[in-house]
């Protein structure tokens, strides 16, 4: 499964650009589902109808990644960008990127001995910054790449310490790598749905939850559980609360962030049956950050949505960090949700 | 230019924070293999590479680029295997943050550089201290503590990407490619021809404090010093049109610190060969081991030679490879003329 999350991590897929992610995914499930139980929708969400007795669920994840977008080609042949989805300067100085079609290059900025005093200290600025692909007139530059290109970090796969997995794009590609290998689980018969269960894997994430409209108006689900990651303060220096989450601790079940409310019954189901399973979990201890289920909750019919996600460290940069525990966890507590019987309201 | 990344890719690979040139100095001194009649490392890290003229009684040549690189430094270890650094060089800490790291402790060990998430900063997105900076191990603080002395230097990880052709995209470099282009002349160098005994230095410690060159010149004596340096690229914005070009040549530095005599009787030469070249301006210092060679011992002249990179002192520095080649035909040139020096 961790091969898994190395390929989908690697594909090249910004918000709107999600075609590679998708094949990908599509190629590792072909063989575990019905031809026609797979629909791609016109924003490029891949929704596989998994069947099972009961009550719809919705399990979902996003393939987009955060990325960037070429505005503009100087006569020098820099690039200017602007980013798809949220991306702190901070963690743009120098950085590789890689564009569609296979073109590198490096975020370039004035160097530090150049910098007055006040541009020091304000810091790294976007409009500072340029793409540079090694081309130095607009004519070279416009051989390789376009106005309306897209980049993302040119960043590999690792793991390192105790347990922790550092890529590029591990948001969200661990949902989507956790999502084949449950449709591959029921296939096999290692899960015995007790759902009408659906998969969505989402475009557009990153841009404002949109791909999940559609997905979620043409699922139309009773539940949905959204597998994600989180952003976590969980370094040296930063105490209690301030951390949210701590990586190695367990999957996250939400109670709230910035975007939803969740849904009080589903997500006590969910803890009840992590904690019956021995499962690791952990709730945020800080309210932050939003994804895909504040559109599946108000969309529709509405559903009962609960977020299953794993801290990340250092997320929207080229090093996402998680520990493969929270992975786990993550994927193991859905497997079992899935396997038992609806929660009865409260 | 395939002999060129050859040489580069295998110096640039060589790990050498400014102080720690040692680990890899063994990598240098494979890559030389029997180009050079002597070759010593003294007692601050300089490698001195020497490749004799059959001329009696040439005179002393001595080019200089520096084989250290910036670097961090290990000063504490934290809970969670976090580790407190200092710089080694003048880092620019705003491409720190996330970015990835090996830590030479006892082992190699994997790091990523932190960076506090958005919603836990105070103000807007203000440059990152180095002080609030971490490398994170994935380790137990006892486990780090175990393999990760404090002392122990990290540097980038690297990844060498050609783009475009010529361009290199790497960490260090600056002054590899400098060194790259000595290296890449001498070899090619014909002793029959060579006007001066050439001796390159790989000096250490330059982004710490310019010390290596003027070290070795005292056991050196040299009659004619080069400094090879890079120097800032023109990137396209307006304040950098005194900038250097890439593609277009090394450069010669006209700088109080050169000695202007023997500046003006390189650059004749240069254009008698038909060898083109760009010029740079340093009304000042230069910010180079030039400033130190120049003066010390009991003095001889010194040039500063750049070559033009663009974002200098990150892990993705960008060099031309034609720019190395053209550094490497003006030393070889210098090299094998004998009216530069009286």
């Amino acid at each position: 499964m961790k091969e898994l999350l190395k390929n989908l991590s690697l594909a090249f897929g910004p918000s709107g650009c999600e075609d590679a992610v998708r094949e990908l995914v599509y190629e590792e499930i072909k063989d575990y589902i019905d031809k026609d139980s797979a629909t791609v929708d016109a924003l490029g969400n891949l929704i596989v109808h998994m069947g099972g007795d009961g009550p719809k669920m919705m399990i979902c994840a996003h393939m987009d990644e955060v990325g960037f977008m070429v505005t503009g080609i100087g006569e020098n042949g820099s690039l200017k960008f602007g980013t798809v989805g949220g991306i702190d300067p901070i963690s743009l100085g120098a950085k590789r990127v890689i564009s569609e079609s296979g073109v590198r290059g490096a975020i370039s900025a004035k160097p530090i001995h150049l910098l007055t005093k006040e541009e020091r200290e304000a810091g790294p600025k976007i409009k500072n910054m340029t793409i540079d692909i090694g081309a130095d007139t607009r004519e070279e530059a416009e051989e390789l790449t376009f106005i309306g290109d897209y980049f993302t970090f040119d960043s590999g796969y690792e793991e390192y310490g105790n347990g922790y997995i550092k890529c590029k794009a591990l948001d969200d590609r661990l949902g989507c790598a956790i999502m084949c290998q449950l449709i591959k689980d029921i296939k096999n018969g290692a899960i015995d749905l007790k759902y009408d269960t659906y998969f969505a894997f989402t475009t557009r994430e990153e841009i404002g939850y949109s791909g999940a409209f559609s997905a979620s108006a043409r699922i139309n689900p009773d539940y949905a559980i959204v597998i994600e990651s989180k952003a976590v303060a969980d370094i040296y220096g930063v105490e209690g609360s301030k951390k949210v989450s701590v990586l190695g601790d367990g999957v996250i079940i939400s109670y709230a962030d910035r975007g939803t409310i969740y849904d009080r019954t589903l997500i006590s189901h969910i803890k009840r049956i992590a904690d019956e399973n021995e499962i690791k979990n952990q709730v945020n201890l800080y309210i932050s950050g939003g994804n895909d289920s504040a559109n599946i909750q108000k969309n529709a019919c509405g559903a009962r949505v609960s977020t299953l996600s794993c801290a990340s460290r250092y997320i929207h940069s080229q090093s996402d960090v998680i520990h493969e525990t929270d992975f786990f966890a993550a994927y193991e507590v859905v497997k079992k949700v899935l396997n038992e019987n609806p929660p009865t309201k409260e | 230019m395939e002999k060129i990344k050859e040489i580069l890719n295998i110096l640039i690979s060589a790990t050498s924070p400014s102080g720690y040139e040692c680990l890899g100095a063994d990598a240098l001194e494979n890559l030389v293999g029997d180009t050079f009649d002597k070759i010593y490392t003294d007692n601050l890290g300089t490698v001195v590479l020497l490749k004799k003229s059959k001329k009696e009684n040439a005179k002393k040549l001595l080019v200089d680029a520096h084989f250290d690189t910036v670097g961090l430094m290990v000063t504490r270890v934290y809970e969670g295997g976090f580790l407190g650094v200092c710089s080694l060089g003048g880092l620019d800490t705003s491409v720190l943050p996330s970015g990835e790291v090996t830590v030479y402790g006892n082992e190699e060990i994997y790091g990523i550089i932190t960076s506090t998430p958005p919603h836990l900063k105070t103000g807007d997105s203000s440059a990152p201290k180095l002080k609030e900076l971490y490398i994170d191990t994935g380790l137990t603080k006892e486990e780090a503590e175990k393999k990760i002395p404090v002392g122990s230097v990290a540097t980038f990880r690297n990844k060498v990407e050609y783009i475009n052709g010529d361009y290199v995209i790497s960490a260090g470099l600056d002054d590899k490619s400098c060194l790259c282009a000595l290296l890449y002349a001498a070899q090619a160098l014909d002793p029959e021809k060579m006007e001066f005994d050439l001796y390159i230095t790989a000096s250490a410690q330059e982004e710490t404090g310019k010390c290596g060159p003027s070290r070795a010149a005292y056991d050196i004596a040299p009659d004619l010093a080069i400094v090879t340096d890079v120097n800032f690229a023109k990137t396209g914005k307006d304040e950098d049109f005194e900038a250097i070009e890439c593609k277009k040549g090394a450069s010669i530095d006209i700088s109080s610190v050169c000695t202007r005599k023997t500046v003006k009787s390189i650059m004749k030469h240069l254009t008698s060969e038909k060898i083109p070249y760009q010029v740079v301006c340093e009304p000042r210092a230069t910010s180079t081991n030039a400033d130190a060679l120049s003066i010390s011992t009991l003095g001889f002249p010194t040039v500063l030679m750049s070559i033009p990179l663009k974002a200098m002192h990150t892990p993705s520095e960008i060099v031309n490879l034609k720019d190395i080649k053209s550094l490497a035909d003006i030393v070889s040139s210098i090299a094998t003329c004998k009216d530069i020096i009286d």
